[in-house]
């Protein structure tokens, strides 16, 4: 049997293990600490709370120890014990000494050699599994329903995205290789290396790589997964906080996850670890804290804990994305909407505020100290500055509503979006609604009328019966209704501001994130309203509830199920394999290069070295006798993609089919600067300049120059030279020019 | 009262006790067959010189000398790989090419000049190597030039054994081109060392350099001798080439990319040309590195080897009391008893380590001309510890008296049937003897079992290995193994490159007539120990052998004849002219060998893997040298 592996497998073991590593920190480690307090919360509640401090310290212990130039392992290890050592100690105030001389006796006997390991995980494998058929048992048996739905939505988020991730190795969003570059320099404590940016995301990617040793590139390869899922848990998680039924908080995840009505852009960027995607796990949970305090009657250490939970949320919104901060606020406005009844009470305004501005400023705290002490902002947040500030005086050239084709913008991560119908200058309610269609229907459906005026049509019913609900003197629940209406019926609205002439707050494509993610809250809330008001009280609400999941997956199918997409990544699945193989083969060794179009500099960073093909080729363009070219390391691979991709800026799923070719190759190489020379054609003329190199230095070199590995579409080749007698790779090789 | 039982016991433990102590040293000393030789035993089995393989029926000298071509084995020329060698044969390096053409089994033309090798070109084909003395070559004609590369552009690969002047190859661009060469720097350069690629020569990357500092000879043993002068002509090497040897020169201002290159080579995409910058190839290193660049010329080469490491006690053992006087004031002790108690547990001990097995070639004793005549006894003792041993009992020419080496012989021959009835001696030590005087020694009684002659080692003599008369061989030494050079070490690569061959001679005569001090053994050991322990390390796949298992491989060596063929990853051996076991050296580029039938393998390096063929035809498949583990 060959003794290798394959990298789907490998994918598969390292999205477990990454999964693991960001679960365990931000959901094991908060639980294991708090559990107690937990005890009396809804297991949805203390999902949430968990969750959002194990990523608030995570997120925040890194920004601290970045900002004095001491984070590394030992430091970030330490920090993350830190709580357990003050919890322990004060409970065991005076005894701590002895506390812990008896909860480590065990450890250090293995130490000592008194024990060996595998005795003593025997012996904790007896102790879980008493523990298991105890309390896990007690705890499973009346949720197993409940249990079984969620691994179901589990399994169905894990076919929609997994496949992708699974089988799609390169990155899947163009600017994956900027935030590659900041988390590589946080090793050398330089966070905010190209400028202020919301490092909330990449502190928590540089904590998994610092601390469980997972290479950067293998995380922005992965961890996309993880976080979608969490994405969609977190959802599910504040619908069954807020819904009556237990079942109809599926309705909606599930219509989120397997419908077909939406269009691709609302949910293509979970297919890549991207910060905004990341920040959209703390939207949620920060309406639902809000929501939580407001439905307090009192301002007990439940209403403080709510609302230290809702700071710390909205804190990591703006941490991790200014536009999650953005949609949480929204979300808070909707609120204030809804709990008017409540919000409108000075003790309650009052606490709220406060909590978002404490929220705001510690998120700020971080940025504020990096700009104060000198460094710039990055260049994107000028960027966002600029869109927020001319955003309602944008006027390009559109077409009219409804109409097929659209020009392309660009956005703040260089991705090309449909930009949406003219602006009607005519403004009356009917060309309000219907501008709003239209937007909807061009950046939220698939180009269908009847989907986004069901969309929108949701949004007003859900809308109108939590009014229902509070003239039914359910206040507290109708509140939550006409909330989560407003987010969503803000949102479709603001889709259109600059058709309306409103302020753009956020790029306009990116509004369709949101209202897709909100849509599924609609959705859910929407059946348990119309559920609820079938059955009150009464046991047959959960029955109601099944009715409404099954006529939603009734419905879904018959509008038509979402199939699982594959990314056209922006590197060749087999130049991650390549790579991977690379960094196992050369271990400690670091004199290697790869001659590459791709982004390996980032990806290999301090384990070898990168030459750009274009420098490559244009270093021996116009070949003299004394033209020199040479690579001083023990190893070069050349990567040469023979079927160049089709690098876009925009996620898509187009699929590359051009050959390199000697009609590539003739044309003179691309005199464009930066990314230029690897885009479209100019890619395809570069790679067809690489592969006729290669041809021409593998008959000079016919043993030296080894085929490392090979596809239809791929090529790497392999030099081992001597540091003594490095080869000149300048050759004639026909096209030098 | 003892019981019964009790006694019982007692009595066995001590009758085993008793055989173990008695018992097993007399019948170790009885099944201990010393006093015959066992290698000659197997001798008719082997092939002489009427077996020899030669390519073709016979050299054939042409009668104008220059006119027309010295082939030899015309008739096979097409179906065979053909040398060509052009320039003046009295060349070492030429005659290193004629050699290794044989040994290598290829076809070989000698031309005295290129134009005399042009007016015959053409027909039958072009030859597989050109190995051209550049005083051959009319430089300044352009036409000899570019017939030049008309060969490589036809695929004929050229080896320069050394390169003209560094003003002719400055004053030509052809030339540069042809040789690779990118600028002439300086015409004259000393370098301070010498920097080896790994993968060219077997032995791995390595670097001469020079003593700095007083102490250096201990971190840099070898650097008394180098291999060749240290200063040459200054070339930078051209597009296309990949450099084997380059010089360091002195200072750290110079960037590695332009040190003086010394053995490269030159791709057209058609072939390949080499070029060697000093006299690397006069002598037999000359062999090594023709094996070398022929590796380099394919994708695969399999080629012919010895596999025989040997090491040579040269005049040791002496059985006689001599040089009493001079022993008593070194050692406090006589020859014999210095020989015996400390010369050989040292010996043994390091051989033993390394796996060697020592040709002890013994002389009764080294001065005939005095009273002292050698002990019987410490024959026989010596007889049976080297029987133990494995090692093999030689003799050797080496005398200190002007006694002649009939009379020598005569003398030994008679010591030998006093103390033994008589001793088939197989190989003969001739040392530094003339082949007249070999020959003589030959014809005596003492050597009529002589099937091999072991000769010191002589640069003016390319020839590792061979015939000395009908069917008797001569291997030859690769220098004093008391000393350790670079000059050595790169003989030894070369040779065990070549021929898997490596033999090396400890002069222990000096022990017992030591010419000045530092030839007392106490610093002999050191040397001995050093230089055993340092070729030891390298190269334990080759067989370690006696001077006459080495014969053995020579005879099948020089008798076989094979050819090779590739399909996909499949090469087919087939081996004609011998029975019993021969060897080959693969040398592959990125490629292993995955399993092998007809025979056995064994790694010695990267791309190099040492092949015993048993049967007639073998089969070898070979696998990536690396596969990738994700896929």
């Amino acid at each position: 049997m060959e003794n290798d592996m394959s990298m789907t497998m490998l994918t598969v073991f390292q999205i477990t293990g990454v999964s693991a590593a960001y679960l365990g920190v931000t959901l094991f480690l908060p639980w294991l600490l708090l559990r107690r307090k937990l005890a009396s919360l809804r297991a949805g509640a203390g999902f949430m709370v968990c969750f959002m401090a194990g990523n608030f310290y995570c997120m925040n212990l890194v920004f601290l120890l970045q900002l004095f130039h001491i984070s590394n392992r030992v430091t970030l290890i330490l920090g993350t014990l830190l709580p357990f050592l003050a919890a322990a100690a004060r409970k065991r105030k005076g005894t701590l000494a002895a506390v812990l001389e008896h909860r480590t006796r065990k450890v250090r006997m293995i130490f000592e050699g008194g024990l060996g390991v595998r005795t003593f995980l025997l012996g904790l494998g007896v102790k879980m599994r008493r523990a298991s058929a105890g309390w896990i048992g007690q705890w499973l048996a009346p949720r197993w329903p409940d249990v079984l739905l969620t691994l179901g939505i589990i399994g169905l988020v894990l076919f929609q995205y997994g496949s992708n991730t699974v089988n799609v190795y390169g990155y899947c969003a163009s600017d994956m290789v900027q935030h590659n570059y900041w988390i590589n320099h946080m090793e050398a404590n330089r966070i905010f290396v190209d400028g202020v940016y919301p490092f909330g995301f990449h502190c928590v990617m540089y904590y998994l790589h610092e601390v469980f040793s997972v290479p950067v590139y293998v995380l922005l390869r992965v961890f996309a997964l993880p976080q979608t899922l969490m994405i969609h848990l977190v959802l599910l998680a504040f619908l069954k906080l807020v819904c009556k039924s237990k079942y109809t908080p599926y309705v909606g995840t599930m219509a989120y996850i397997i419908s077909g009505v939406f269009y691709q852009y609302t949910y293509f960027r979970y297919y890549a670890p991207l910060p905004q995607e990341y920040g959209m796990l703390f939207i949620l949970p920060a309406a639902w804290f809000a929501i939580a305090f407001l439905r307090e009657k009192e301002f007990g250490t439940g209403a403080r804990g709510n609302l230290l939970l809702f700071s710390l949320c909205i804190s990591m919104t703006l941490a991790t994305h200014f536009y999650d901060t953005v949609a949480a606020g929204l979300f808070c406005i909707g609120i204030g909407a809804g709990f008017c009844f409540r919000c409108l009470r000075w003790r309650y305004l009052r606490r709220l505020f406060l909590a978002g501005v404490v929220g705001i400023l510690i998120a700020l705290l971080p940025m504020a100290a990096a700009y104060v002490t000198g460094t710039p902002l990055q260049g994107s947040l000028h960027w966002g500055m600029n869109m927020l500030s001319s955003g309602s005086k944008e006027e390009t050239v559109q077409e009219e509503p409804g109409e097929e084709g659209s020009a392309v913008q660009e956005n703040d991560d260089g991705e090309a979006v449909k930009d949406g119908p003219k602006k009607d200058s005519s403004v009356s309610w009917r060309k309000v609604l219907d501008c709003i269609l239209g937007e909807l229907k061009y950046y939220v459906t698939n180009d269908s009328m009847a989907a986004a005026k069901f969309m929108l049509g949701s949004v007003g019913v859900l809308t109108a019966l939590g009014i229902l609900w509070c003239v039914l003197r359910r206040p507290d629940y109708g509140a939550v209704l006409v909330s989560t209406g407003l987010f969503a019926g803000i949102l479709c609205i603001l889709q259109a501001s600059a058709k309306l002439g409103l302020p753009q707050l956020i790029e306009v494509s990116r509004y369709s994130v949101y209202i897709g993610y909100g849509l599924a809250a609609v959705w859910s809330l929407c059946a348990d309203g119309v559920v609820y008001l079938l059955f009150l009280e009464r046991k047959g609400i959960h029955l109601g509830g099944i009715a409404a999941l099954a006529a939603s997956f009734g419905a879904i199918a018959m509008t038509g199920f979402r199939t699982p997409v594959r990314i056209s990544a922006y590197e060749t699945n087999d130049a991650i394999t390549c790579l991977t193989n690379i960094l196992r083969e050369n271990g400690d060794s670091t004199s290697w290069t790869i001659c590459s179009a791709n982004d390996e500099q980032q990806m290999t960073w301090g384990k070898g070295y990168h030459y750009e093909v274009i420098d490559f080729l244009r270093d021996q363009k116009e070949l003299k006798p004394d033209t020199t070219l040479m690579i001083p390391t023990d190893t070069v691979y050349f990567f040469i993609e023979k079927i160049p991709i089709l690098y876009l800026d925009y996620i898509n799923t187009i699929k590359p089919e051009r050959r390199v070719s000697l009609e590539g190759a003739e044309i003179p190489l691309p005199e464009v600067k930066g990314l230029l020379p690897y885009i479209q054609d100019e890619r395809w003329v570069t790679m067809s300049h690489m592969y006729y190199w290669a041809q021409a230095f593998r008959d000079l070199y016919p043993n030296e120059m080894e085929v490392y590995y090979e596809t239809d579409a791929f090529v790497c080749y392999r030099v081992r030279q001597d540091g003594f007698g490095l080869y000149n790779f300048a050759v004639d090789y026909g096209y030098n020019r | 009262m003892i019981s019964r039982r009790n006694y019982i016991t007692l009595t066995i433990l001590m009758a085993v006790v008793l055989f173990l102590c008695m018992c097993l040293n007399s019948l170790k000393d009885g099944w201990n067959d010393y006093a015959v030789n066992r290698y000659t035993e197997t001798a008719e089995n082997y092939p002489s010189k009427v077996n020899i393989y030669v390519p073709g029926s016979a050299a054939e000298e042409s009668a104008g000398g220059e006119e027309a071509p010295e082939k030899i084995g015309a008739e096979r020329i097409t179906a065979r790989n053909c040398v060509v060698c052009i320039g003046d044969r009295d060349r070492l390096s030429l005659q290193a090419a004629e050699i290794w053409a044989a040994y290598t089994k290829r076809d070989l033309a000698v031309y005295s000049s290129l134009e005399s090798y042009r007016d015959t070109a053409g027909s039958p084909g072009p030859p597989e190597m050109m190995v051209l003395d550049p005083e051959s070559i009319n430089w300044k004609d352009a036409s000899e030039i570019r017939f030049l590369n008309t060969c490589v552009e036809e695929g004929t690969h050229l080896v320069f054994c050394d390169l003209p002047d560094a003003a002719v190859i400055g004053s030509s661009l052809q030339v540069q081109e042809l040789l690779g060469i990118r600028s002439v720097l300086q015409e004259e350069v000393s370098v301070t060392g010498f920097h080896l690629r790994e993968g060219f020569l077997l032995g791995g990357e390595t670097s001469y350099l020079e003593k700095e500092r007083p102490d250096a000879e201990t971190y840099l043993p070898g650097s008394k001798a180098f291999p060749v002068e240290r200063t040459f002509p200054w070339y930078l090497p051209g597009a296309g080439t990949k450099v084997y040897m380059k010089g360091i020169p002195e200072g750290d201002d110079v960037k590695a990319d332009q040190y003086p290159i010394v053995m490269w080579r030159k791709s057209f995409g058609t072939a390949y040309v080499f070029a060697v910058n000093g006299e690397w190839m006069e002598g037999m290193e000359g062999l090594g590195i023709l094996s070398a660049m022929s590796a380099e010329m394919y994708s695969y080469e399999l080629y012919p080897v010895l596999n025989a490491q040997n090491i040579i006690l040269a005049g040791y053992p002496s059985v006689a009391d001599e040089n009493a006087l001079e022993m008593e004031r070194i050692y406090s002790r006589s020859v014999k008893q210095v020989f015996q108690e400390i010369l050989w547990p040292g010996i043994s001990t390091l051989l033993q380590k390394y796996d060697y097995r020592a040709t002890c070639m013994m002389t009764p004793q080294y001065d005939y001309s005095d009273r002292q005549e050698p002990d019987g006894k410490q024959l026989n003792y010596y007889l049976k510890i080297f029987n133990e041993r494995g090692a093999e009992t030689g003799l050797s020419g080496v005398r200190v008296s002007n006694t002649s080496i009939r009379e020598k012989l005569e003398a030994d021959r008679a010591f030998f049937g006093e103390a033994l009835g008589g001793y088939d001696v197989v190989s003969f030590h001739g040392g530094d003897m003339g082949e007249e005087e070999i020959m003589e020694a030959l014809q005596t009684d003492m050597l009529a079992s002589v099937r091999t002659i072991v000769r010191d080692y002589d640069a003016s003599k390319p020839e590792p290995a061979g015939f000395l008369s009908e069917n008797v061989t001569v291997q030859s030494t690769l220098g004093d193994g008391m000393e350790y050079t670079y000059k050595s070490d790169f003989l030894v690569r070369s040779i065990q490159t070549a021929l898997g061959y490596f033999s090396m001679s400890y002069d222990l005569s000096r022990v017992a007539y030591p010419e000045k001090e530092e030839e007392a053994w106490e610093q002999l050991s050191q040397a001995l120990a050093s230089t055993i322990s340092t070729y030891g390390s390298q190269f334990p796949e080759f067989a370690r052998t006696t001077a006459a298992e080495c014969d053995m491989h020579i005879r099948q060596f020089l008798a076989l004849d094979y050819c090779d063929s590739r399909t996909g990853d499949c090469i087919e051996l087939q081996v004609e002219g011998v029975n019993g076991p021969v060897w080959f050296i693969l040398r592959t580029h990125n490629e292993a060998v995955k399993e092998m039938k007809g025979g056995s393998w064994q790694k010695l390096e990267e791309g190099a893997y040492l092949i015993e063929v048993t049967e007639s035809k073998a089969v070898l498949i070979l696998k990536p040298a690396d596969v990738r583990f994700y896929r």
